[in-house]
């Protein structure tokens, strides 16, 4: 049974359609294995080995892996509630009642996206303080460092934006209160608080301004810099994993 | 030192490796085991997303996202909140004008997170009371007692508890060396200044946000969670 | 591979437990993404359409099965903001599964309106575009006001209909309320065309207070007003006894003396009534000058008799100095310009009977405790201040103190307010109805030092009043205007010359309405010019006398002077008169004696007026409607000829019905009619 299964594995491995896309072909050598990550554009970021002790659990917590699967899980989620939602006022927050009342698993989806958001930008904060108490961001890794704490002020961007878009007053005072801060800004904070908002206050264009934010820049600037975080792992020598200390 | 090159070098590729005071400890003497990363990284990582799409769908099924009436501009709910994550900062923005708890602290936590690797790095993770010992308890401790005055000056007493903890903690720790009989002192001992401050600021970040979130209740002041 | 990295092996493979836990994870997650649309599979309105499709299977309504369309059901109507689900569950709103009881199948009453035409959550709040029972009908953190208990639900009607409306008669009372019990004196109640509630209880003035009462009437009257009348609107501001003191001390303080003290009392008028027959005269007086149209007595059963459009009089003697109701008999205009009290015309010995008639009615036990410490320059100021404070120059003019500007909160839109802006009572349910309704009741609950005092209103008065004032929606607020349909208007109508002085004095305004100003009390004499005939009308004025038996108000005597009758009597037959009352309408010479006599059979046979008519008092016994026994007499041809064709276009409401009667026929009832006359001498 499990040989019938590798078998027909193997025969879609090697038929041209398969070769053509994936560039590699059948066989199960350490080459075939090597040329999977090197010949896959998103999986050539990665080193083709890995150190075995860098997948153990101890080091990492795997807080990165688990703060990359909720972008991912945002992404889905994000395009699926985009077909359900006007960035306008009311409607955005009529789409919300659709979404609760009337889309199918409508709720399900908002939450999903709701809750990954929570606990991405939760899962990023872990991230950097379990790599900062193991010493990872040392040198070869500066900045890599770097680039994760703009991934932090990303991420928080995104989940910042995102508060606004269900257009209910949970979502209007957040911003407020957060734009609010900005006028604090010495000598430009009413110019930086009208370029966010649009205007002087949480309003439509605010919503139009977040919408996009959330929806476009930030998440090809997320992407952008996720891609180099990932490549600068293998660019730095890989995981940092600390060598085993008798104290 | 001496470095021995055979003639098979093209064959045979050797690395040589110069292992000096400020090298990054990534160079290692000996090598782990390696896996590849098709397929049992990966698998890993599959395993790892799966983990949480299965822990995020649970919480999606029973618990359903906040939704409230419609936005108002003309009724301000009492307290309005930020979102968890800046309820440290508005906690913050209680004690200090908006210039320093909106702009100056967030702005600087940003500009020291980002020179973290380049600030005078302390590769071996050298303790903090290696050298110098009695002069920096001294800086240290009037730093702390000077900043507690502050901080008390403000009445920021959430701030004030936790740094009176850890600078506690990081001066009791200036009686262990790596000699203490007890490995908790040995490990207090070995502690540099970075992991000081950082635990420092971690304990700050969680306890303001708590206080923010949940011991906040109308006009900012204090409430208990289960006290609606 | 180098053997010098020998020591480091090169897993190529993932072991057995990796794809142990692969294989575990991914089915856990397949699971557990399925369980998703399950849920929303087994929603609320799902489970209800699936109930309703099996009762109508089992009642073998096989039609009804058949033509059942699933899904959300939704009414959509976009200028109104109206996006309603509630048809998803109640399926049944038109009734077509006969007998369905128990909701959500139960069958909407029939309403004046198409439920697509507005909507369910328009009248019944709730959430509209919510499909869970919960979501719907409660208040929950999305939703705020959860559906309206069915006893305030005419308020629901209120949003557009802003005057008198029937059919919502809790709506009705309460607005007149707000009214009545002078509520719009300290808040503000603008309906959503733009108009301001006004208030019609018309608080006397208190510049010249102690002209009329004692500081010790009016320290027990502000402590609890209806200790001295039970009928008072007048609220208890729970005042304490030192507050009570200082106000009163204060109110005497800042009086002054009143045109009506110019007036000279005559002997006669102040002199005691003599003889055996005097307190019966008196009683006759009383009765004659119809004062219990307006004025209400407790009788010795603790009933009130009489009218509650002026102040109840069961203890008056304790209340007013004997000469100032000497003066105020003589004419209430010289004290209060704005009273709706009538100048009746009395001479000396009538007001002589009538002061010491009401000076007796009086409680020795009311102010027999009340022993007031000298007032201080110091209780004065107090009082001052606490008369500011208290509001109570919202509703009276008093002298040196100005009406407060917004004192109350303004209830224009309180039918939406946020409950995060409502400070609730201890213990109280958090909605809506019931914190409008409790604090209406008794506003103090809220705290003590709140400065709503207590009014004196039954359940029922407190429950119409609530719905009145859930009729104040920001909903209403954004209907297209075409919707709203304005109650009338009070014109600024005052008839003018001789006869407008003369029609002021006797505050003829204060029961009737003319031109759309006035009262509601008495009939509408906009068009008594074309409707009575000169003579009856001098007749009724000298003598009046009610045309309706069975009602208590009735026209008083004012014992005018026959020039003020002829001024009178002429006016309004001159200026009240109507369109379309002139022989091109009806040709009076056509009633002859035929047509009598064919009216008098329509009269008996075919229209059976005397069920609610008399014409002969011999015969009929109707006592819905006016006597018509001298209807010839009072009436002019052309308007009863009118009346009869369509009676609600005269008067509006009226009871009387509209038959539908053909030209011919109503010519031959009007003939019938005017052959009614009054005998000499009398006109019953």
């Amino acid at each position: 049974m499990a040989t019938t299964i590798k078998s027909g594995f193997e025969r879609i491995r090697n038929t041209e359609v398969w070769r053509t896309i994936f560039r590699s072909g059948s066989g199960s050598s350490n080459l075939h294995r090597s040329q999977a990550v090197q010949q896959n554009i998103f999986l050539h970021l990665f080193s083709v080995k890995v150190r075995s002790r860098a997948l153990e659990f101890s080091p990492t917590w795997y807080l990165g892996a688990l703060t990359l699967s909720t972008f991912f899980i945002l992404i889905a989620t994000g395009i699926l509630l985009m077909f359900y939602y006007h960035p306008s006022v009311p409607q955005a927050y009529a789409d919300m009642k659709d979404l609760q009342f009337v889309v199918a698993s409508g709720v399900f989806l908002r939450n999903l996206h709701r809750w990954s958001a929570h606990a991405m930008v939760f899962l990023v904060f872990a991230h950097m303080f379990k790599v900062f108490y193991r010493g990872a961001y040392r040198p070869p890794r500066q900045f890599n460092w770097v680039i994760g704490v703009f991934l932090l002020l990303i991420t928080l961007l995104l989940s910042y934006t995102g508060y606004l878009l269900p257009w209910d007053q949970l979502a209007f005072w957040a911003v407020t209160v957060g734009s609010n801060i900005a006028k604090a800004v010495p000598l430009m904070g009413k110019q930086i608080r009208f370029l966010m908002l649009g205007g002087n206050e949480v309003n439509a264009n605010a919503l139009l301004r977040f919408y996009v934010l959330h929806c476009v820049i930030l998440p090809l600037v997320a992407i952008l810099l996720v891609g180099v975080h990932f490549w600068r792992i293998r660019k730095d020598g890989g995981l940092y994993v600390p060598e085993k200390k008798n104290l | 030192m001496q470095a021995e090159v055979q003639s098979d070098v093209r064959k045979n590729p050797r690395r040589i490796a110069f292992i000096l005071r400020r090298t990054s400890p990534y160079v290692k003497t000996q090598d782990d085991g390696r896996v590849m990363t098709y397929p049992t990284a990966l698998s890993r990582f599959i395993i790892a997303l799966e983990v949480a799409f299965v822990l995020l769908v649970w919480i999606s099924l029973l618990a359903n996202a906040p939704l409230e009436g419609m936005a108002d501009p003309m009724h301000t709910p009492n307290p309005a909140k930020a979102p968890w994550y800046f309820l440290g900062l508005q906690e913050l923005l209680h004690y200090f004008p908006p210039m320093v708890a909106g702009v100056l602290v967030p702005g600087l936590v940003v500009g020291a997170l980002i020179v973290i690797p380049y600030f005078n790095i302390n590769i071996e993770g050298e303790s903090l009371w290696a050298k110098d010992r009695k002069r920096r308890l001294m800086i240290i401790g009037v730093a702390l007692v000077l900043f507690c005055i502050f901080l008390l000056a403000f009445d920021v007493i959430v701030a004030l508890v936790p740094t009176i903890l850890i600078g506690g903690l990081m001066l009791w720790s200036a009686r262990f060396s790596s000699e203490s009989p007890r490995l908790f002192h040995r490990w207090l001992a070995s502690k540099p200044l970075s992991f000081w401050i950082m635990s420092w600021f971690l304990i700050e970040l969680t306890i303001l946000t708590v206080v923010g979130t949940f011991f906040r209740g109308p006009g900012w002041s204090w409430v208990l969670p289960w006290q609606s | 591979m180098d053997d010098n990295n020998k020591s480091a092996p090169l897993r190529s493979r993932p072991t057995l437990r990796e794809l142990a836990y692969f294989g575990v994870v991914s089915l856990v997650l397949l699971v557990s993404l399925a369980i998703a649309p399950a849920k929303n599979y087994f929603s609320d309105w799902r489970h209800y359409q699936k109930s309703y499709l099996k009762i109508a299977a089992e009642r073998q309504s096989g039609t009804l099965v058949r033509s059942f369309h699933g899904g959300i059901h939704q009414t959509w109507i976009a200028n109104l903001g109206v996006v309603d689900r509630c048809e998803s569950c109640h399926v049944n709103m038109n009734g077509a599964l006969v007998g369905a009881t128990a909701q959500p199948f139960r069958k909407h009453p029939p309403i004046p309106h198409e439920i697509n035409q507005f909507g369910c959550v328009t009248c019944h709040r709730g959430q509209g575009p919510a499909t869970s029972v919960e979501e719907a009908h409660y208040t929950t953190e999305a939703w705020e006001q959860p559906l309206l208990p069915a006893k305030y639900l005419e308020s629901g009607c209120g949003q557009c209909h802003l005057g008198p409306l029937e059919g919502a008669p809790k709506l009705s009372e309460g607005r007149s309320l707000l009214s009545s019990m002078g509520c719009v004196h300290c808040h503000n109640v603008t309906q959503p065309d733009g108009n301001q509630l006004t208030p019609g209880d018309n608080p006397p003035p208190l510049t010249h207070i102690a002209e009329k009462t004692s500081r010790e009437w009016m320290y027990a009257w502000i402590k609890n007003p209806q200790a001295y009348a039970a009928s008072a609107t007048m609220p208890n501001f729970l005042l304490n006894d030192q507050d009570a003191a200082d106000i009163s001390a204060f109110l005497m303080a800042q009086s002054t003396p009143s045109a009506a003290t110019k007036v000279e009392i005559k002997p006669a008028a102040a002199a005691a009534p003599t003889g055996a027959d005097a307190a019966t005269e008196a009683t006759t007086l009383y009765g004659a000058s119809f004062c219990s149209s307006c004025h209400a007595v407790q009788n010795e059963a603790r009933n009130l008799v009489g009218g509650n459009f002026g102040p109840e009089l069961t203890r008056v003697g304790n209340k007013v100095n004997p000469d100032w109701l000497r003066r105020w008999l003589n004419n209430p205009v010289a004290y209060h310009p704005d009273t709706r009290m009538p100048h009746y015309r009395m001479d000396d010995k009538q007001v002589a009977l009538l002061s010491s008639f009401l000076l007796a009615k009086k409680d020795n036990d009311l102010l027999a405790n009340v022993h007031l410490a000298p007032s201080t320059a110091d209780s004065v100021a107090r009082g001052k201040k606490l008369v500011t404070e208290t509001g109570c120059a919202a509703c009276h003019q008093i002298n040196g103190v100005n009406p407060p500007q917004n004192f109350a909160p303004d209830l224009t839109r309180v039918g939406s307010r946020a409950l995060a802006q409502v400070v609730f009572a201890p213990g109280m349910k958090h909605n809506l109805p019931d914190y409008i309704a409790a604090k209406i009741h008794d506003p103090r609950s809220f705290g003590p030092g709140l400065k709503m005092p207590k009014f004196t209103l039954t359940d029922s008065q407190t429950g119409a009043l609530a719905t009145a004032l859930l009729a104040q929606t920001d909903r209403a607020a954004t209907y297209p205007k075409e919707l709203i349909i304005s109650g009338a208007r009070p014109s600024n109508y005052h008839p003018g010359g001789e006869a407008g002085k003369l029609m002021d004095d006797l505050r003829c305004l204060s029961c009737h309405a003319i031109n759309g100003n006035g009262g509601d009390m008495a009939p509408d004499l906009t068009w008594e010019g074309s409707a009575v005939q000169g003579a009856w009308l001098e007749d009724f004025l000298k003598n009046p006398n009610t045309l309706r038996p069975a009602l208590i108000r009735r026209m008083p005597k004012f014992n005018l002077s026959p020039e003020e009758i002829k001024t009178l009597a002429d006016y309004i037959s001159v200026a009240y008169q109507g369109s379309g009352f002139d022989s091109q309408t009806l040709d009076t010479h056509s009633l002859n004696a035929d047509s009598a006599a064919r009216g008098k059979q329509l009269f008996y046979s075919k229209y059976g007026c005397q069920s609610c008519h008399i014409a002969d008092y011999k015969n009929d016994k109707g006592y819905v409607g006016p006597a018509l026994t001298s209807v010839g007499t009072r009436l002019t041809p052309v308007w009863t000829y009118k009346w009869l064709k369509d009676p609600n276009a005269l008067r509006a409401g009226t009871l009387m019905p509209n038959f539908g009667l053909k030209d011919d026929e109503a010519r031959d009832l009007t003939a019938f009619l005017m052959t009614l006359k009054a005998k000499q001498g009398g006109s019953k």
